[in-house]
């Protein structure tokens, strides 16, 4: 466990490709136990960063630690990885898949044949143990190669985009297990671009957008940057309706969505009723971590996603 | 666990999963018995090509235009002169027809027989002989000329008996110096001979872990100079596999070779001898392996797709074939610039110093000539594996090293 609080410390990360700095002065602190998401649009720098931060490429400028150690290859043996981009040899068994990554983590061949075994037989692949990573489904290989993430134990566990590709079902099992990893102690720090995960998971969370760390802190920080929406259906409306509601509200469909006014709902809803529109829905929300995002970034820089509100 | 032990367990697990992955398939028999192959090709190429030979020989014929008294005296000499030669080395066969008219028109006329092929022909009387030969036959000429001499010779010595000399084989107790240039040329031609078999099958093998992506998952968990070192070693033990089945298939046949060729064989009498020659040749094919291999994997690693990898064959093969001509030269000319240019240039010292292993004693030199090669290995691996970081292991579009170079914008 990292003495000094922290599983992770990125201090000014640059990285530059030719002219462009795709990372620019990351900074980021990953509090040892928690659950941390790197969180970014397409092309923000999170799969670079996560890269410079385990030491497979160099950064330009800035410094970082994992696991107590400037020299990332020396935790090696603490770290488990799962990349982007999936890979694993198609001749390979499954079994020996997540025995060759336990191998170069550190572990002897038969200790990591038997753990392997196990953690196949756990999440629910005990049918493909000796099947062919070539025969798998893409999901199942997905989560093979997960399993050779986590099969050594490691203190730090990094993910970079891990629920891409997955099912509903599978990303469930992937929450659960990043849960059980938790729970056993380590630290599990992974980007991703879909906020539902994030949501749920994250104890901490950056959001990183052109290169640059936009977000540092919470869920709910990050929610508490925007004010709470109202959510109101009118038993009857007419033309004359949206100039009782605060300004910028908008209809989508039945409904109106607002700002809560500083003063609160219920003079505002005295005066609709007063004037015979009355309540037919009403709902007073949180913006979820997806607006707060929006709002960080720039819508410009986000596709559209699905409604998070909670 | 400290650094070095981590990375060199690193280094043969990949070691160990390229080996495994390499030989445990059915393509692996197919590479193994590629000599087989290849010898099985060349020996009905060689059976057709003798077929032929021995068929045109056959009806080679050499003609005697003589008094039947003389041709007898010549038949005798031929058979004695013609156990000098064995094989396919053996003159035409002796043809001794009547001699009518004009010898000489007769002589010609013989040429253009359409039963046989005449090399030569012989005629007039033994005291004075003719001989005409066909372009090409001059040599069949010279043998007439010798027999017709030995013919009479033989006359002339009368009933005297002719000594009969015992005939005895030793072996060289000490290297001889056609020994010893016997032994440079099988040294470098046997290294250059299994390096261009073997190395090159190195050339593609970080291709599979590209095409799968398996190299981030390796690039995260292992330094890739230990990734490159670990391919590296995995094929080696392949090539290691390949000599050790070829060399006990051959060892068996030469024991069943005939004793004269088993006691050319042991004409190889390389300086530094026999045993510590087994070992040379031993420590520089490795060194020879590592060096050509280190080169080609770093290469080959920067190629994005199996056609660039295709690609790259001819200009291995360029740099091998240069390598063992370098080496040749520096075997020929052992004390000159160019031995020592060939010594210490990495890519064909080991081929060099395999031959002056051969050529004369002293093991110094040897030792730094290895421990230079090992530098170099190092540097090549070192070098191929940054440049794969910078140019390859990156996101976005970032092109490999020799792309920046030759393509700009």
């Amino acid at each position: 466990m990292a003495s000094t609080g922290f599983a992770v410390i990125a201090d000014g990360l640059v990285k530059r490709y030719g002219d462009r700095r795709v990372v620019d002065g990351v900074d980021l602190a990953v509090p040892a136990g928690a659950i941390y998401g790197v969180l970014g649009p397409n092309g923000a720098g999170k799969t670079t960063t996560l890269r410079m931060m385990l030491g497979i490429i160099e950064p330009d400028a800035g410094a970082r630690i994992l696991l107590d150690t400037a020299h990332p290859r020396d935790a090696g043996d603490r770290v488990g990885y799962l990349p982007e981009e999936r890979g694993l040899y198609p001749s390979m068994t499954a079994r020996e898949a997540v025995a060759f990554m336990a191998a170069l983590r550190g572990l002897d061949w038969q200790t990591g044949r038997a753990r392997a075994a196990d953690l196949l037989e756990a999440a629910g692949l005990g049918h493909a143990i000796d099947a062919k990573i070539r025969k798998l489904s893409k999901g199942m290989a997905q989560l093979v190669q997960l399993l050779g993430a986590v099969v050594h134990r490691p203190e730090l566990l990094v993910l970079d985009e891990p629920f891409s590709g997955l099912d509903p079902v599978n990303q469930e099992r992937l929450e659960a297990l990043i849960l059980a990893e938790r729970d056993r102690g380590a630290t599990i720090l992974f980007s991703t671009h879909v906020m539902q995960h994030a949501q749920r998971l994250c104890d901490r969370l950056a959001i990183i957008a052109g290169g640059r760390r936009r977000f540092e802190g919470t869920v709910d920080e990050a929610r508490a940057l925007l004010p709470q929406q109202v959510h109101y259906v009118p038993v009857r409306a007419d033309d004359t309706l949206p100039d009782m509601l605060p300004a910028g509200a908008r209809r989508h469909g039945e409904e109106w969505r607002f700002v809560l006014p500083t003063d609160g709902v219920e003079g505002l809803l005295k005066r609709l009723i007063d004037a015979g529109y009355g309540i037919a829905g009403l709902s007073i929300e949180r913006p979820g971590l997806h607006d707060a995002f929006v709002r960080i970034v720039g819508r410009d820089a986000v596709a559209p996603g699905p409604d998070t509100t909670a | 666990m400290t650094r070095a032990r981590r990375y060199l367990r690193q280094t043969l697990t990949i070691a160990r999963r390229d080996f495994t992955a390499t030989v445990f398939t059915p393509i692996f028999l197919l590479f193994l018995f590629a000599p087989l192959i290849m010898a099985s090709f060349g020996a009905i190429g060689g059976l057709g090509a003798a077929n032929a030979s021995q068929g045109s020989a056959d009806k080679a014929r050499l003609v005697l235009l003589l008094a039947p008294a003389e041709q007898r005296m010549v038949g005798t000499a031929d058979t004695r002169l013609r156990a000098l030669f064995t094989g396919d080395r053996q003159p035409p066969a002796i043809d001794a027809r009547a001699a009518a008219g004009d010898p000489h028109q007769q002589a010609r006329a013989a040429f253009d027989d359409a039963r046989v092929d005449v090399a030569a022909v012989l005629y007039g009387t033994l005291d004075q002989p003719t001989i005409l030969y066909a372009a090409g036959n001059r040599d069949d000429a010279r043998y007439l000329a010798v027999v017709a001499r030995q013919a009479v010779l033989t006359v002339r010595a009368g009933t005297a008996p002719l000594p009969e000399p015992r005939i005895e084989r030793i072996v060289n107790g000490a290297p001889s110096l056609g020994g010893r240039t016997a032994s440079s040329f099988f040294a470098v031609f046997g290294i250059f001979f299994l390096t261009l078999f073997l190395s090159g099958q190195v050339v593609g093998t970080m291709a599979e872990e590209r095409n799968n992506k398996v190299i981030e998952v390796l690039a995260a968990a292992v330094p890739l100079e230990s990734v490159f070192l670990g391919k590296l070693l995995g094929m080696y033990g392949v090539a290691l596999l390949f000599v050790a089945f070829w060399a006990t298939v051959l060892s068996q046949i030469g024991m069943l070779l005939p004793a004269d060729i088993a006691g050319g064989l042991r004409q190889l009498h390389p300086a530094i001898g026999m045993g510590g020659f087994a070992l040379l040749f031993g420590a520089y094919f490795t060194t020879a392996y590592l060096l050509l291999g280190s080169v080609f994997l770093g290469v080959g690693a920067q190629a994005s797709t199996m056609r660039e990898v295709q690609m790259l064959s001819l200009p291995i093969t360029i740099i091998q074939v240069a390598m063992f001509a370098l080496a040749s030269a520096a075997v020929s000319h052992p004390d000159s610039a160019i031995a020592t240019a060939a010594a210490l240039f990495p890519l064909s010292s080991p081929f060099a110093m395999a031959g002056r292993a051969a050529a004369s004693g002293g093991w110094w030199p040897h030792l730094a000539a290895l421990a230079w090669q090992l530098m170099w290995v190092a540097i090549f691996i070192t070098t191929g594996a940054r440049l794969f970081r910078r140019g390859v292991l990156q996101s976005g579009s970032a092109k490999p090293a020799w792309r920046r170079l030759l393509i700009r914008g």
